[in-house]
């Protein structure tokens, strides 16, 4: 592992840095974890990509990690970090990928915070709170059915059919979340303003597989 | 709400993690309609008329005074004079591409799109060529074809000192396959810009040929590109499988080397351009499906 690591600080040209990197990443080691957050920094997309990676299959021991650098972050930095926590799932990611999915100027940003929101390992919280998280990132989701960008919505549409489960009617005091979210699909799929037909047909398609009829 | 174009052009968002819109002008402050139709009329601020034509267009104006205005801030267009700076000509550039944006409305001003295409600026042709293609001109395939009809040889051949050709004939190629008349002469001048010697030429001649004939040939030559080791040759030809609608390129497309954004709006070219695309308001089929599973993966 410090081989690894020695190797990444090491490189002396990007080629070097991608290929450090990605042995780096293979290993998914904790250890490796604030040397693949370093890389984030370094304005190097390839390598930026297979950290990303890397810290994804580390997972859970890198949260720490990635939450407590990422104030110090820059935009580039930061918005690699964001993927990596939509990626890893972990729960104290969750205001991290709440305020990308409403604030982030990059689209792409905005794209991995929404399909983050709807893969949180919510069943790891206590009941209470697992419903209140539940309901926030729906509450996230919904708002951003209403972004400029057709990627955007998308993923907000991806992220809704995996939130689904989270908010079964049996997990929470009622149908009421359930119901939101089926009209938020809803209202992706019949969207008379969207200029993206993709974005609707995935609507269709969620909505088809969460056995909401909308015909 | 905010877009991005149908049948994309090449190097929208090309930037990884950052991408911030590279098509937004300076001063990109957030106006009204009524602000950006009255900073069109400002004939003698043409920085001001920049911005407010390309604001039309992003936002797909479908104000009736929107049209005639783009229309003469094309007209304002003037001769090419190195020394003195060509703010007319950006004013008309933007104008022609948010006319290509207007669709139905903007059909009126077709002809004054088809002089602009014979003007001497080569950009203001290029603009003028792709604001054709997204109207689907068809009044413009006799003018397309006739500015390539000399070949790659001729209207394919290097200016001297300059990085352009003779013609823009990325534009111009991409233009006839975008307008989807598919006969024979069309055919005939746009083959042998398959074998030009730049890759993206080659690129956009295989896109527009995909379009036409919907042949394999020209849908392998584009996949074989995937593969370049250019990531701008790349980049291109993922947007060009996209405009085609080339669903066989689906797992080429998902591992190119290139940017999940680009896979992403090229993989909605194969759900959108396909010539069977579903109905938004039905169910996807399966073979939909499988394009959105793998747009799914890489978000």
């Amino acid at each position: 592992m410090i081989a690894l690591v020695e190797a990444v600080q090491r490189a002396d040209s990007a080629l070097g840095l991608l290929q450090a990197t990605q042995a780096l990443a293979a290993a998914a080691h904790p250890g490796g974890a604030s040397c693949l957050v370093e890389v984030l920094g370094f304005n190097n997309p390839g390598a930026a990509v297979a950290a990303v990676d890397g810290l994804i299959a580390i997972g859970e021991p890198a949260v720490d990690t990635i939450l407590t650098n990422i104030d110090g972050y820059n935009y580039g930095a930061r918005a690699w970090a964001v993927r990596a926590l939509a990626g890893i799932g972990d729960v104290r990611g969750f205001e991290v990928l709440e305020d990308a999915l409403g604030n982030d100027i990059g689209p792409s940003v905005r794209r991995a915070a929404a399909r983050g929101l709807g893969q949180l390992k919510l069943d790891r919280l206590a009941p209470s709170q697992r419903c209140a998280t539940a309901e926030r990132c729906l509450q996230a989701l919904v708002e951003g059915c209403r972004d400029g960008e057709w990627v955007v919505r998308y993923a907000v549409v991806v992220g809704l059919e995996s939130l689904a489960p989270a908010l079964h009617p049996e997990l929470l005091e009622g149908p009421a979340a359930q119901q939101r979210l089926h009209e938020a699909l809803i209202g992706l799929w019949r969207n008379p303003a969207e200029e993206a037909p993709v974005v609707q047909l995935r609507a269709a398609l969620a909505l088809q597989r969460l056995g909401v009829s909308h015909g | 709400m905010a877009a991005s174009p149908p049948v994309p052009h090449r190097y929208p968002n090309t930037m990884a993690a950052g991408d911030v819109d590279p098509s937004l002008p300076g001063n990109g402050d957030p106006i009204s309609e009524e602000e950006a139709l009255r900073r069109l009329r400002l004939t003698d601020d043409p920085s001001a008329q920049y911005y407010a034509s390309w604001w039309l267009g992003r936002n797909r104006s479908r104000h009736p005074d929107a049209v005639p205005l783009l229309q003469e801030a094309l007209r304002q267009r003037r001769p090419r004079d190195p020394g003195a700076g060509v703010e007319e000509n950006a004013v008309a550039r933007n104008a022609a591409r948010a006319l290509g944006k207007l669709g139905l409305p903007a059909q009126a001003a077709i002809p004054d799109l088809l002089a602009t295409l014979e003007d001497e600026d080569h950009g203001l042709r290029e603009a003028a060529a792709r604001a054709l293609g997204d109207l689907r001109a068809e009044a413009a395939v006799e003018p397309l074809r006739r500015r390539l009809a000399s070949g790659p040889s001729v209207a394919g051949a290097q200016q001297p000192g300059t990085p352009r050709l003779q013609e823009p004939c990325e534009a111009l190629l991409e233009a006839l396959g975008d307008i989807g008349v598919a006969e024979p002469p069309v055919l005939a001048v746009i083959e042998p810009f398959v074998a030009h010697e730049r890759p993206l030429i080659r690129s956009a001649a295989c896109r527009a040929l995909l379009q036409l004939t919907q042949e394999r040939r020209w849908g392998d030559q584009l996949v074989q590109l995937l593969q370049h080791q250019q990531l701008q040759v790349r980049r291109a030809a993922l947007m060009d499988l996209g405009a085609a609608g080339w669903r066989e390129a689906l797992e080429p497309i998902a591992s190119t080397l290139a940017e999940d954004s680009l896979k992403l709006i090229a993989l909605r070219g194969l759900v959108e351009h396909h010539p069977a695309m579903p109905e938004a308001s039905a169910a996807p089929d399966q073979q939909t499906v499988a394009v959105l599973d793998a747009m799914d993966a890489l978000l």
